[in-house]
């Protein structure tokens, strides 16, 4: 066959070769679906969007919380059992530039065992260390790049209270920026705790 | 013309080593000069203890002032008692700057605007003579002798451990491209040693002092069809084409719906090997739903701005940060990861729960200077693991029936699989 057909084998074979070469993507192509609609979702996805959407005005499809929405985790507010139970505010709405009522009026809901210290300084090391170092120095490797970081156990800081602290955390203070955002309450006060032994040094 | 651009170029070079050579100096120069002037002018710091302020100094005031000129948050603090009303003054705007400033003095308000308007915080622990000894401490670190300027090494950064890891040996990928050049050779040489045979019977007449019976054009021609007609020579070639095409046929097929390998250049070229790698920022700083929730999520633009909002604020690609919130258009990153609708995925369960680590899926996500997708994503790669990994029971209350009812059952310790990660309806519903 491959005697007698020599031109036609020889084209099909260059024509396989090159639609198999075809196949090889770039780094920018995510290459061939089955069911691009399974990729491409038809329905509402939070973190892709092919088209804009028509209905939203920004072209989105997530659309901002209505105005005075409490967040889920906020809803856990009551901590500790019985008699010892504390409750904290579900809506953190004493304003950024009042620091010194947090520090009068604020005191820590959750109550401090190992479990709350650990989860303390897990949390820490997630949220803080990059720039106030493993042990609160103000010697984290971004701390170093940023400048201005304090360091907890100095005079200046280490009398520091829990309502100043998480005040700092949920609305910044100086060049720090605003937290509140990424930590919910409670991981705040975890915070606060482990904050509290690294001001001990 | 190229040699006289050439020539240009070199005396352009010589310029710009000669005036950046020229700058050093003055600059050396002039700090020189400061030196002096500092040493010039009297002692004021009298009466502070020196040794005892360096210490309050580097505890209490290096985090935003600097003892040169240099502006750290703060004014650095070179000549600050030249600059300052009294000592009294200083004393009292160290204590307690904002009730200074509130007070209205003139020289606080001042001081105040031209740093920004940034609230110095307050040191009512410092008593006047620990205040007395940090002057004292200042005024001694600007004298000549001093080693001054200690800040400027923080921001040098540490040479990389990846150019001496590649140096050390040759690489996986070195020899690979080593073999493969050698192949390609190998290919190239017999292909021209075809050519030169061809080529060679086709010139030399096949006998000395004979007549040749055709033209150079006719026995090229034959030469070229003796070649194309030699059965070996056509069968390897016709069997490797055979080969690669359906090698490469197959893996396309196979590859349908795999995205492994797709790294697409994303709006703002952010690099998850800096801010992971060498600054070690966690992955929850940015991605806090991990822990919490179904997606991992894409960090909001003040979550870049906690950091961005001091540090390199005015390279280009930080820019397009800036303009997306003024704009308040969101930044359209592009998703790498995207597992079709028809299997569900929970990133709580599997970080949060399973304790699974990011790089686990996700690959050496800290040393990737453009996001890839590592792993395959498919289902037998899921399978694969919850076959494998085992689950931690260890101080969890709600796997202590499981655990005994599959210590009934079976040796093995308890993994994923026994526990419903094979059941279809877990991620297909």
């Amino acid at each position: 066959m491959i005697t007698k057909h020599k031109s036609v084998t020889t084209l099909a074979i260059v024509a396989l070769l090159f639609t198999g070469v075809a196949c090889k993507r770039g780094h920018d192509n995510p290459g061939l679906e089955f069911a691009p609609n399974m990729y491409e979702s038809v329905g509402y996805e939070p973190y892709r969007q092919i088209k804009p959407n028509p209905i939203n005005p920004t072209g989105l499809n997530m659309r901002l919380p209505a105005r005075g929405t409490v967040a889920r985790p906020n809803y856990h507010t009551t901590f500790g059992k019985g008699d010892s139970a504390k409750t904290d505010l579900m809506i953190y709405n004493i304003p950024a530039d009042s620091i010194s009522i947090a520090e009068r009026v604020l005191v820590n809901p959750i109550p401090q065992t190992e479990q709350s210290l650990a989860d303390g300084q897990l949390l820490y090391t997630r949220y803080c260390s990059h720039c106030h170092g493993a042990t609160g120095q103000g010697d984290g490797p971004v701390g170093k790049e940023y400048k201005g970081v304090p360091n907890y156990t100095t005079d200046a800081y280490k009398s520091m209270n829990d309502g100043h602290i998480y005040h700092v955390i949920t609305h910044g203070k100086g060049r720090m920026w605003p937290h509140g955002s990424q930590i919910t309450p409670e991981d705040r006060w975890k915070i606060v705790q482990y904050v509290h032994k690294l001001q001990q040094g | 013309m190229s040699r006289l651009s050439r020539v240009y170029g070199a005396v352009a070079l010589s310029l710009a080593l000669l005036i950046n050579g020229g700058q050093v100096k003055a600059q050396d120069s002039s700090a020189g000069a400061d030196g002096g002037s500092a040493a010039a002018t009297p002692a004021s710091g009298g009466g502070g203890d020196a040794e005892k302020g360096k210490t309050l100094f580097t505890n209490n005031c290096a985090q935003c002032h600097s003892v040169t000129d240099e502006k750290v948050v703060g004014p650095g603090l070179k000549g600050i008692e030249d600059r300052a009303p009294s000592r009294d003054w200083l004393h009292k705007w160290i204590q307690n700057s904002s009730a200074l400033i509130a007070s209205g003095d003139a020289y606080a308000n001042q001081v105040f605007n031209a740093n920004g308007k940034v609230q110095m915080s307050s040191f009512p622990n410092l008593s006047n003579a620990d205040i007395d000894g940090i002057l004292a401490y200042i005024d001694q670190a600007n004298k000549p002798a001093a080693p001054t300027g200690g800040g400027d090494g923080t921001t040098t950064p540490a040479p990389s451990g990846g150019g001496s890891g590649a140096a050390s040996g040759p690489s996986e990928l070195f020899t690979f491209v080593l073999v493969a050049l050698l192949v390609v050779m190998l290919l190239v040489l017999g292909v021209l040693l075809v050519i030169v045979t061809i080529l060679s019977k086709a010139v030399t007449p096949t006998a000395e002092g004979v007549q040749p019976k055709s033209s150079f054009g006719q026995r090229l021609k034959e030469g070229l069809s003796s070649t194309f007609n030699n059965p070996t020579l056509r069968s390897i070639i016709i069997w490797l084409f055979l080969f690669v095409a359906v090698k490469e046929t197959l893996d396309g097929a196979y590859g349908i719906g795999i995205q492994q390998g797709y790294a697409p250049k994303q709006p703002i070229a952010y690099s998850h090997k800096l801010h992971a790698g060498q600054y070690k920022i966690d992955c929850n700083y940015c991605h806090t739903g991990a822990q919490k929730g179904k997606n991992a999520t894409i960090p909001a633009a003040n979550i870049c701005m906690n950091c961005h909002g001091v540090i390199k604020k005015e390279s280009p690609e930080i820019q397009k940060i800036y303009t997306a919130i003024e704009q308040n258009r969101p930044i359209e990153w592009i998703r790498v990861h995207n597992l079709p609708d028809l299997a569900y995925f929970n990133h709580a369960q599997h970080v949060n729960v399973g304790n699974v680590q990011c790089q686990t899926c996700h690959g050496e996500i800290e040393k990737m200077e453009v996001v890839e997708q590592r792993s395959s994503l498919t289902m037998g790669w899921c399978i694969d693991c919850h076959r494998r990994t085992e689950v931690n029971t260890k101080d969890n209350a709600y796997y202590d029936k499981l655990v005994a009812l599959h210590k009934k059952e079976s040796k093995e310790p308890l993994k994923v699989a026994n526990i419903g990660g094979l059941e279809c309806s877990k991620c297909h519903y």
